[in-house]
């Protein structure tokens, strides 16, 4: 494997601990997605592949070398979008996505050839020529394209989706898709889940700093057991029913989510209509069960057991 | 070293870039700061003779030199931190020094000219005659760079808001009790013995003395111990720059 993170795990001097006993393999032409909540830990774990931080115990190798020994190679060989927007104020798109290549080492006249392809794919001519600040989704863009225009052998982007819209966010995931298919080991940091489902291979979903689950989706979605997914709303200030004929349900804010067997589906739709009628209820949704469904399972699971707890309401 | 070049080289231009919409103005400021010192300085003292006018005139630059490395600089860092760009910088396969280097060279470069006019100015205005040498390249070179690498490590020490206080106390300080404008027998003697040791008046001594010929102690001890003050903020931003968390 080209990154090889084994049982790192990071505690800050106030002791905080960021990572926790965290082990996880990405190889060549692999999107790996590393999920979870704010404050799981994933850009903490991102600073120590790029020797920004180093950890407390574990190893980080790199083609076998060890990052936390020699951190210069993770810089090296890593190229990185930021979590932040791109911090580039001040500069035209074409110049910064130029600096960033010929910074990584590019010679000038393939990084300008890059970064005008890699602009012309996400459709940003009519920005090229414009001084930074951007619109959010631009500037989101302008930073995967800092990262992309000369790809490191791993290539580390955290949220890159944050802002863009629809129709530039299926541009990106063929443009990460391509990174990988070229050669690249990509890690992909993100909260979207669902689009993460479309484009990784494998994936890590982590929760206050542990890796909770770890495989490729499909087997990750195997691990529910059931077909579908029953998705209530309640209503603003509505207690949630406390008792459930189908599943076992995890209430996420107001929405109350329950894995659901082919053959329970009318009963599904029967509870969820009478839960409609009788207020509690805004509006519910069945449909097929996604990682979405195993991210909430797991990251939730502490919410889950209070639920299961909970008093009976009617 | 070719690419360190390199790197230091696309640094600088990252640096222009994101100033230039500002260029004109930075460059007007600086200027208007240096005249101001000279005149601002003549104010207050009634009575100019020959030595008092040539400090004023001589300490003006080293005033705008100290105080670019001292604020100018750790604000940059400190904006950099606050915008992303300094985490951005350093997860680049660049020297880990090419980014103070870059700024260095951008801000002192944008001060040349009110540094120029300041010194027009001021021998306008007192009627001094200046005998510049070569030497004052690494003077100029030497005081900036000491500055900003103590500016640098601290910005890169403190949190955004720390970094501003600290060196707004440091500016007050460089410009009202230390021996840059006026000599040091003018100081209380603990403040006298402090800047034995401080770099300050040492800063002061080697561009007055590249302006003028005339040097407060020798010109060797004053460049070597302005040298190994830049040696030691050096030193301490390539300690703070591999840091890591």
């Amino acid at each position: 494997m080209l990154l090889e993170i084994d049982h790192v795990t990071k505690r800050y001097r106030n002791g905080t601990v960021a990572n926790d006993d965290i082990t996880l393999h990405v190889d060549r032409g692999e999107v790996f997605g590393l999920l979870g909540p704010n404050g799981a830990g994933k850009t903490t774990l991102v600073s120590q592949i790029l020797g920004l931080a180093a950890p407390t115990s574990g190893t980080i190798t790199i083609d076998g070398v060890d990052v936390v020994r020699a951190p210069n190679v993770g810089r090296q060989e890593c190229s990185y979008q930021p979590q932040s927007s791109a911090p580039v104020e001040g500069l035209r798109p074409r110049e910064a996505v130029s600096l960033a290549g010929r910074l990584r080492g590019g010679a000038r006249a393939t990084v300008e050839r890059r970064a005008h392809e890699l602009l012309a794919a996400f459709e940003l001519d009519e920005w090229n020529e414009m001084v930074t600040p951007l619109s959010g989704g631009v500037s989101r863009l302008v930073s995967f394209c800092m990262a992309a225009v000369v790809p490191g052998r791993i290539v580390i982007l955290d949220e890159p989706t944050n802002d863009v819209d629809p129709l530039r966010r299926k541009m990106l995931w063929q443009q990460v898709r391509a990174l990988a298919d070229n050669g690249a080991a990509v890690l992909l940091v993100t909260h979207n889940v669902l689009e993460a489902e479309r484009c990784v291979d494998r994936l890590a979903i982590v929760d206050h700093g542990r890796v909770v689950a770890q495989g490729t989706p499909a087997s990750l979605k195997g691990e529910i057991g059931a077909a579908l997914r029953l998705e209530l709303v309640l209503e603003p200030g509505a207690d949630p029913p406390a008792s459930s004929p189908i599943g076992s349900p995890v209430i996420v804010g107001r929405r109350i989510f329950t894995e659901v067997a082919l053959d329970q589906a009318s009963d599904a739709v029967a509870w969820a209509k009478d839960l409609t009628d009788r207020g509690v209820v805004a509006e519910f949704f069945l449909g097929a069960a996604s990682l979405e469904d195993v991210y909430v399972r797991r990251v939730r699971h502490e919410d889950a057991l209070e639920v299961a707890d909970a008093p009976v309401v009617g | 070293m070719r690419r360190s070049w390199a790197s230091y080289r696309l640094l600088l231009l990252w640096q222009y870039q994101r100033n230039r919409a500002f260029l004109p103005m930075i460059v007007l400021i600086q200027t208007l700061l240096g005249v101001g010192i000279v005149y601002g300085f003549a104010l207050l003292l009634p009575n100019i003779d020959p030595t008092t006018a040539r400090y004023l005139a001589t300490g003006a630059p080293t005033l705008g030199l100290i105080i670019m490395g001292l604020t100018v600089v750790p604000q940059e860092v400190s904006q950099a931190k606050l915008t992303g760009r300094y985490d951005y910088i350093a997860s680049l396969p660049v020297p880990r020094l090419a980014p103070l280097a870059a700024d260095v060279t951008f801000w002192l470069v944008a001060q040349l000219p009110g540094t120029v006019a300041t010194l027009l100015v001021a021998s306008l205005r007192f009627d001094i005659h200046l005998k510049v040498g070569l030497s004052v390249i690494p003077a100029i070179v030497l005081v900036a760079l000491t500055g900003a690498s103590v500016g640098y490590a601290l910005a890169s020490l403190v949190k955004p808001q720390l970094a501003q206080q600290i060196t707004n106390f440091l500016s007050i300080g460089v410009l009202l009790f230390s021996p840059i404008n006026f000599p040091a027998t003018r100081l209380p003697d603990v403040l006298r013995a402090v800047h034995r040791v401080l770099p300050v008046q040492y800063m002061a001594d080697v561009v007055r003395g590249s302006l003028t010929g005339d040097y407060t102690v020798s010109a060797s001890l004053a460049f070597a111990v302005v040298a190994a003050w830049c040696a030691a903020g050096l030193a301490l931003s390539y300690r703070v720059a591999v840091r890591r968390r």
